[in-house]
């Protein structure tokens, strides 16, 4: 309960990936993203896809660019879900509780890959539980 | 007297209801209609949303729409011409088939088909959106859900009941013109002449507003009754049964108010 309290009372300028933020159901994984720059910034809908699209790639999961959220993995909407959240640019990145999200891979190396080939700006912050903290813990070993 | 005290406080909780749902229904049009007037609003994203919903709301379903319509319009001419002929009113009929078609039933079941069809879309995907918290991910993102989600359905309804009903009656005219003079162009000057004695400025502008509230009514009516429903899935059902009840009730008293406004 702590952890949710401490979550909801995050300020504006951090970008959130977390279950109780789902994409909208009945656009494509390209869509949700490209909604950022189309609102945000008033882009066109060609550029803001593009920048979508652009996204997806760096994140090496250019496929899922037409899935929409019920015909994707647990995996594939993670991803989906985080370049929505880079695509925000905002300073700070919290990963709230990977593991209701990420229960088809072994999440802690799934997310450093990730890391690894987004090459972003910022910090990257995963809120879990503590005793999940070995998982952490062997992937760091493993590597 | 236990029985006269819980009878008062369930006709008080009913009354009270209606008053929250009137008022939320109220709040959420000045909202919709203040943001009309910001010019911020009006960018290309919302635009582009707006032309999807009218394409999906009325050009998707044209040619089932006019089919329909065609098919309607027949039967009712047909009666009505035939009812004119047995009491020896023809030449009230051309009057009678516009009065009746092109001003009432073809507005009304406009306005039902595209509920039917549209409203009762609209109120699952909100009422689903609010269950699955996509409404709070959009806030989050910054992007605003009256924009993107709301206020393009608001526009889309009001311009294809309009639009829609405005087709049916050229078509209702069309074949009323057929069933009373045939192809033969000997009729023309006097079917103009009783549309035009019909359609004056005060009908025309009654019937631009009526189909306008129509298409508010099957789109505001179900977006707020979506929004209203509570986080458990196992109410979408019960938010659509309400939301489309509403609906009813609300294209049935436009059509009352508007006929009562005519004719009495």
């Amino acid at each position: 309960m702590a952890l949710m309290a401490a979550v909801a009372a995050l300020p504006d300028d951090v970008a959130r990936v977390a279950l109780d933020l789902p994409l909208r159901a009945n656009l494509s994984a390209l869509e949700n993203i490209a909604l950022i720059p189309l609102y945000q910034r008033h882009y066109s809908a060609a550029e803001s896809a593009r920048q979508a699209q652009a996204m997806l790639d760096q994140l090496g999961h250019a496929d899922i660019a037409l899935l929409r959220d019920p015909d994707m993995t647990p995996a594939q909407r993670f991803v989906t879900q985080l370049a929505r959240a880079l695509i925000l640019k905002r300073p700070r990145l919290i990963i709230d509780r990977p593991g209701v999200m990420l229960y088809d891979v072994p999440y802690p190396a799934f997310i450093g890959q990730l890391a690894a080939q987004a090459d972003m700006t910022g910090t990257w912050e995963i809120f879990d539980f503590n005793w999940n903290q070995v998982l952490y813990n062997q992937a760091l070993h493993s590597e | 007297m236990n029985f006269l005290a819980t009878s008062i406080e369930s006709l008080g909780a009913k009354v009270t209801g209606w008053f929250t749902v009137g008022y939320a229904m109220l709040a959420f049009l000045v909202k919709a209609g203040l943001l009309l007037l910001d010019r911020t609003t009006w960018n290309r994203a919302t635009f582009d949303v707006v032309v999807k919903q009218v394409y999906f709301t009325a050009v998707q379903i044209l040619h089932v729409f006019l089919g329909y319509a065609l098919v309607i319009s027949w039967l009712i001419i047909t009666i009505i011409l035939s009812t004119a002929r047995d009491f020896g009113l023809t030449a009230f009929a051309s009057e009678m088939t516009i009065r009746v078609l092109v001003l009432e039933l073809l507005p009304f079941l406009t306005a039902l088909f595209v509920a039917l069809r549209s409203g009762s879309a609209i109120n699952t995907e909100v009422a689903l959106m609010q269950v699955n918290n996509e409404l709070e991910a959009l806030a989050h993102c910054k992007v605003p859900p009256m924009q993107f989600e709301f206020l393009p359905r608001l526009i889309g309804g009001v311009v294809s009941v309009v639009m829609l009903a405005a087709l049916a009656g050229l078509l209702a005219l069309l074949m009323g013109y057929l069933s009373i003079y045939g192809t033969s162009a000997a009729g023309f000057e006097p079917y103009t002449r009783t549309i035009a004695k019909i359609f004056d400025f005060t009908i025309m502008a009654g019937l631009l507003v009526k189909c306008a509230l129509f298409g508010l009514a099957v789109t505001l009516i179900p977006v707020t009754a979506g929004l209203e429903t509570p986080k458990k899935l196992y109410m979408v059902p019960v938010s659509v049964l309400r939301g489309m009840m509403r609906v009813f009730f609300a294209i049935v008293t436009i059509e009352v108010v508007s006929l009562a406004l005519k004719y009495v």
